[in-house]
């Protein structure tokens, strides 16, 4: 029989049972910043776009979409996404207890939490149209296939880096 | 006797309600004013004519026809109105009314109409001036949950997604909101316009109730056999099994 190692990373996935308000996800990013030991985080849910994206209204803006500013672990980004579901990689198992802890802090409603293998690990042709030979694995899996590679944020202790066009 | 329509089976609470919805005999639960109901349909400001299509029937001198002396014109279609649309868009977390049940309404019930049935939504087209009564008929009655279901012409998305924290159903472009009183108010017109003016439409129902006058079949809610457990099924699915049965025969003739 083999023994899985305890250093081994795993991927979580957190599905709150409704959508959550920008004041919510902030709070639960919060507490999973907190908990520590993340790898990489992706953020997952419907599109909120800046302007009507078509139809009679045709570029009229859409005020309550623009400026949904949060603050993680004092840096601030802005999100392009109704957060629905959150999908990371964490260090090590020892993680995930307090990662789970966290979420009934944070999340005032039901949620599903659940290990398995959310992201991929070889190359997709459409990765490599967006970026080229990925030299740093982490990047894959981030983003959805079809969303621009600017609508990946890099957080680090340093900077923040997201360039989110007027769509 | 005078012949009652048996419009759905079934003795389950979906049941009922989908007779109700199809019968057109509705609660009505609010009353939302024509020129706000206008306005969220955005075709034309309120107020404001109505554009035409043709001249006033009485005007254009119509063939001798029985059947046009047979019916009755609408009165979008006697002064030649165009023909417009509203669209809904109605959460399957329990929302009141279906694709399906909005267009067995509007076919039923109103004149001159044409409903069309999609997965997410449903449209329906008619005259000017009869498409705003219709809206409004639909909006006042219990067909309409102020939080499950809103009026989308485009970006209709947000039938199947999951309710947002405060239970409004999603939407993309924020057309409705939910005011700090608890009334949730139309903040812009079918198409993402902003309103002159927020149109207040109330309180939204409660999980309960909503549940209570679904037309939605759900495991989690009524299913469509009815109780679980009992040896007889509902007579909703004996009636699906008779039609289905037919519908796989129709036509095979072994000679």
């Amino acid at each position: 029989m083999v023994t899985e190692s305890d250093t081994e990373s795993i991927q979580v996935e957190i599905v709150p049972s409704r959508f959550l308000m920008p004041a919510t996800a902030q709070k639960l990013l919060n507490e999973i910043y907190g908990n520590g030991g993340i790898i990489r985080i992706m953020i997952h849910g419907p599109n909120l776009p800046r302007s009507v994206p078509y139809g009679p209204g045709r570029g009229v803006p859409i005020e309550e979409n623009r400026d949904l500013l949060i603050e993680v672990g004092g840096q601030a980004f802005e999100l392009c996404v109704k957060v629905g579901r959150i999908r990371l990689e964490l260090e090590s198992e020892k993680y995930f207890d307090g990662l789970k802890a966290a979420c009934e802090r944070a999340l005032p409603i039901s949620f599903q939490i659940k290990r398995g293998k959310f992201f991929h690990t070889r190359q997709t042709i459409t990765d490599y149209a967006k970026f080229g030979k990925v030299e740093d694995t982490r990047i894959l899996g981030l983003i959805d296939p079809k969303a621009k590679k600017d609508r990946m944020a890099i957080l680090s202790e340093e900077r923040v880096t997201i360039d989110d066009e007027e769509r | 006797m005078a012949y009652t329509p048996q419009y759905y089976p079934g003795s389950t609470s979906v049941g009922i309600n989908r007779r109700k919805h199809m019968s057109g005999n509705l609660e009505k639960l609010r009353d939302i004013p024509e020129a706000d109901v206008t306005a969220i349909m955005g075709h034309r400001a309120p107020g404001a004519d109505y554009s035409s299509t043709h001249p006033p029937l009485k005007e254009m001198g119509e063939p001798d026809c029985p059947v046009r002396q047979l019916v009755a014109p609408t009165a979008g279609a006697a002064a030649g109105d165009r023909v417009r649309y509203s669209q809904w868009t109605d959460s399957m977390y329990f929302a009141p009314s279906i694709p399906y049940w909005r267009s067995y309404w509007g076919a039923i019930n109103c004149k001159g109409v044409d409903p069309g049935t999609l997965s997410g939504r449903q449209i329906i087209e008619a005259r000017e001036r009869d498409i705003e009564a219709y809206t409004k008929a639909q909006y006042d009655s219990e067909m309409t949950d102020v939080a499950l279901c809103s009026m989308r012409g485009c970006t209709v998305h947000g039938h199947s997604l999951r309710l947002e924290e405060n239970g409004m159903q999603f939407d993309m472009l924020s057309r409705t909101e939910m005011g700090a009183d608890g009334n949730v108010y139309a903040v812009k017109d079918q198409v993402g316009i902003p309103l002159d003016k927020k149109v207040n439409l109330g309180k939204p129902m409660t999980e309960a109730e909503a549940k209570k006058r679904t037309t939605i079949f759900r495991a989690d809610g009524v299913p469509m056999c009815g109780k679980v457990g009992v040896r007889k099924y509902d007579e909703a699915v004996e009636a699906l099994h008779h039609m289905w049965e037919l519908r796989s025969k129709w036509g095979f003739r072994p000679e």
